[in-house]
């Protein structure tokens, strides 16, 4: 049996290479706009591929897509 | 009977040709297809009033009859766009005059398909004929999935055309294709219907592959493609990132220092040599030495660049293209953004050490125009290879000790790479205070072999758009500056007896020509600097390229020297020498020649800069305002300098 874990968190906050749900988007509204536009929606995986060596940017997956996300965008998107 | 398709492409070649733009995403292969598509043959065009440049070409004859194929810059998001993105929805939304799209060839990356027929659906619901063209379907295998185009065509209604354009594959009924598209009839379909809202949008876009059978997806993993996952474990590496980061750069930093060195060096002797043979011809003529002179020199102080911006950008376009300059910028990010600037930023500052020229332009990368203009801002700051033989000049009279000079000369770099930051991070937070909330979220595309061809044709592209763009008002500036040191006011002129007045404006020597009578006009400004009109000459002729200042102090201070090398030589032996007019004191003590290099490392003494900055940013009040400021500082920093040496008793 998988076990749900429905603590609530910020992507920036997220353990490395474990999947995620997004649960919404929480900053300014033009950023998450974009930041959905991107594929970052609701419902959708995503995971930290990799952190970097200054720990910011990381680098995300979302949809097949890598790319590379400043903490402080990361911390808009509310994962569990 | 024709059909209507037949009739309208017979329509066509009588009327104007078909206008096809080509749009999507950034990384979804249109540069490549446009490659293909135009057989190589496509141009850089600037696009009037912003600095966004579109790629413009013909499809190759051998595809049928042309159209027009216009490269648009790839769109993220339609909401708060950068200005590459919003001129592409402009031209989508059909709200521009200047670009008129007939067809949009929409350009899908196979491997991202959600995303990018998101995006799409943006373009296809402006009513207009489109013609969804699948590129990259080659790495489908890499991510371990499976595409059936024909089933997705069938659930989109729209035609697929599947192209591999790296080999040429699939473009052959792309024309055809665009013709018989313009010639249909605009008609809803599925990704017309996806509507605004993206969660909706994406939603419908994943109904669609799923039900419709067209895509298999493997098991979701975080790392999709392994090769670039291991070349990133390297590339991303906690603690060997930084050092294969600054390998990197080392290596175009040399490539660009040294490798355009020979070629340089061949223009500046080949165009000497043009020179002083039409000279040689007719010595007297006047109008011989302006054109020996002053256009064969005005052409050559372009051309002299060229071999650097062309070797400049043909490994930005390389590192760009393999995908390793994403990551780069993805590692620098957070010590540049704390200063205001983009991850990106990161090129322009390297390339200024080089030339401030190719680094104006290699700014366009950076997303945001506040961090775009940012970094214009600080890039004269960068210590460009014009200013090395001036510094070469200055710390050998200066300091005897090679070894000295050296250090002195990396401590000189060093400090340019510093007080650059430090400038930045002052104008972004007091003078240029915007939103902090520009966003990163960069795609990190997988790394691919280089397209050899597409980064040739681009690397020529960018290169003649510079030439065309920068060229003409160097050569109109070096132009003026040798009619300046050659002609002067006629009343300042030795008059001998029983002549005529003499005009208003004669030819003259040097030392009395417009140039140093502004010299001597602007010596109450020199003094404070330690220093007398002679090398105010200098420092005039040196705004039509720092590394003037050189021949321009040997012309003055009369040395003769073939070429910079001997004039150096000699010129290091006067400058001990030379004294006051007057006084007999010396000229260049320690304090006045330290001056002299503080001026040139603050001082913004490149016309040619100032015209390109104008250009790209668009701006004579940013450009007139960099000039000001810079040179500005580069005065009150000497002045302070040698009145603080002297207060301490340095001479």
């Amino acid at each position: 049996m998988i076990e749900v874990d429905k603590t609530q968190l910020k992507l920036s906050e997220a353990t490395l290479s474990r999947w995620y749900r997004i649960e919404r988007l929480e900053g300014p509204k033009e950023e998450c706009r974009r930041l959905l536009d991107l594929g970052f929606t609701p419902d959708e995986q995503v995971a930290i591929v990799r952190s970097t060596p200054l720990g910011d940017p990381l680098v995300v997956v979302v949809r097949g897509t890598q790319l590379a996300l400043r903490k402080r965008e990361a911390s808009w998107i509310v994962v569990q | 009977m024709k059909t209507p398709v037949e009739a309208a492409g017979l329509a066509d070649e009588t009327a104007r040709p078909l206008t096809v733009c080509l749009v999507g995403m950034p990384n979804s292969g249109k540069t490549t297809l446009m490659n293909a598509l135009t057989g190589g043959h496509f141009h850089t065009a600037n696009y009037p009033g912003v600095t966004v440049s579109l790629l413009q070409g013909k499809s190759s004859p051998k595809l049928g009859p042309p159209v027009n194929l216009v490269d648009l810059p790839g769109v993220h998001s339609s909401v708060n766009p950068s200005p590459e993105e919003e001129l592409s929805c402009r031209v989508i939304e059909s709200r521009d005059s200047a670009v008129e799209a007939d067809v949009f060839a929409l350009v899908l990356d196979a491997t991202q398909l959600e995303r990018h027929l998101k995006f799409a659906g943006f373009v296809a619901r402006q009513k207009k004929p489109v013609v969804l063209i699948l590129t990259m379907a080659d790495l489908l295998p890499r991510t371990e999935q499976l595409l059936d185009a024909e089933r997705l065509a069938r659930a989109l209604r729209i035609p697929i055309v599947t192209v591999d354009a790296r080999q040429g594959k699939g473009i052959e009924g792309l024309v055809e294709e665009f013709r018989a598209a313009a010639g249909r009839e605009w008609k809803p379909n599925a990704l017309s219907d996806l509507g605004d809202d993206p969660v909706a949008a994406y939603s419908t876009v994943r109904k669609i592959l799923d039900s419709s059978g067209a895509l298999v997806r493997p098991v979701i993993r975080v790392e999709g493609d392994s090769l670039t996952a291991r070349i990133d474990r390297v590339a991303l590496h906690t603690h060997l990132g930084f050092p294969f980061f600054v390998a990197v750069l080392a290596a175009l930093f040399a490539s660009i220092f040294w490798m355009a060195t020979p070629f340089m060096d061949a223009v500046d002797t080949g165009f000497a040599l043009a020179g002083s043979l039409l000279t040689g011809l007719f010595p007297e003529a006047i109008f011989v030495r302006f054109v020996a002179e002053g256009l064969i020199g005005g052409v050559g102080a372009v051309a002299v660049f060229f071999p650097q911006i062309v070797i400049l950008f043909f490994l930005m376009t390389l590192l760009e293209d393999s995908g390793y300059l994403a990551r780069g910028a993805t590692l620098v990010d957070r010590p540049l953004s704390y200063l205001g600037l983009h991850g990106r930023s990161f090129v322009p500052m390297l390339s200024g050490f080089a030339c401030a020229i190719p680094a104006v332009l290699a700014a366009r990368s950076i997303p945001t125009l506040r961090e775009r203009l940012l970094t214009v801002w600080i890039i004269p700051l960068m210590s460009c290879s014009a200013r090395l033989p001036v510094y070469a000049l200055l710390l050998a009279a200066l300091l005897p000790d090679a070894a000295l000079a050296g250090l002195s000369l990396a401590v000189i770099y060093l400090a340019s790479l510093l007080i650059g930051s430090l400038s930045a991070g002052l104008v972004g937070r007091f003078i240029m205070p915007g939103d902090d909330s520009s966003l990163l979220a960069m795609e990190l595309p997988v790394y691919r072999v280089p397209r050899w061809k597409v980064i040739l044709r681009m690397t020529w592209a960018r290169s003649s758009s510079y030439l065309r763009k920068a060229g003409m008002p160097i050569v109109v500036i070096a132009i003026v500056l040798w009619l300046l040191s050659n002609f002067g006011l006629g009343s300042f002129q030795p008059q001998s007896a029983g002549t005529a007045p003499q005009p208003l404006i004669v030819q003259s020597e040097m030392n009395l020509s417009l140039a140093a009578q502004l010299g001597q006009f602007i010596e109450p400004l020199l003094e404070p600097m330690g220093v007398d009109w002679r090398v105010g000459v200098g420092l005039i002729s040196a705004f039509a390229a720092r590394e003037v200042f050189v021949s321009a102090m040997a012309i003055v201070f009369s040395v003769e020297g073939e070429d910079e090398d001997t004039q150096a030589a000699g010129l290091a032996e006067q400058m001990r020498t030379a004294t006051f007019a007057g006084t007999g004191q010396r000229i260049f003590t320690a304090s006045s020649m330290i001056g002299l290099i503080v001026f040139f490392f603050f001082s913004l003494q490149c016309i040619s800069t100032v015209a390109v900055v104008q250009r790209e940013t668009n701006s004579w009040r940013f450009a007139g305002l960099q000039l000001l400021f810079y040179t500005g500082v580069g005065y009150g920093a000497a002045v302070a300098t040698v009145q603080g040496l002297r207060a301490f008793g340095v001479g």
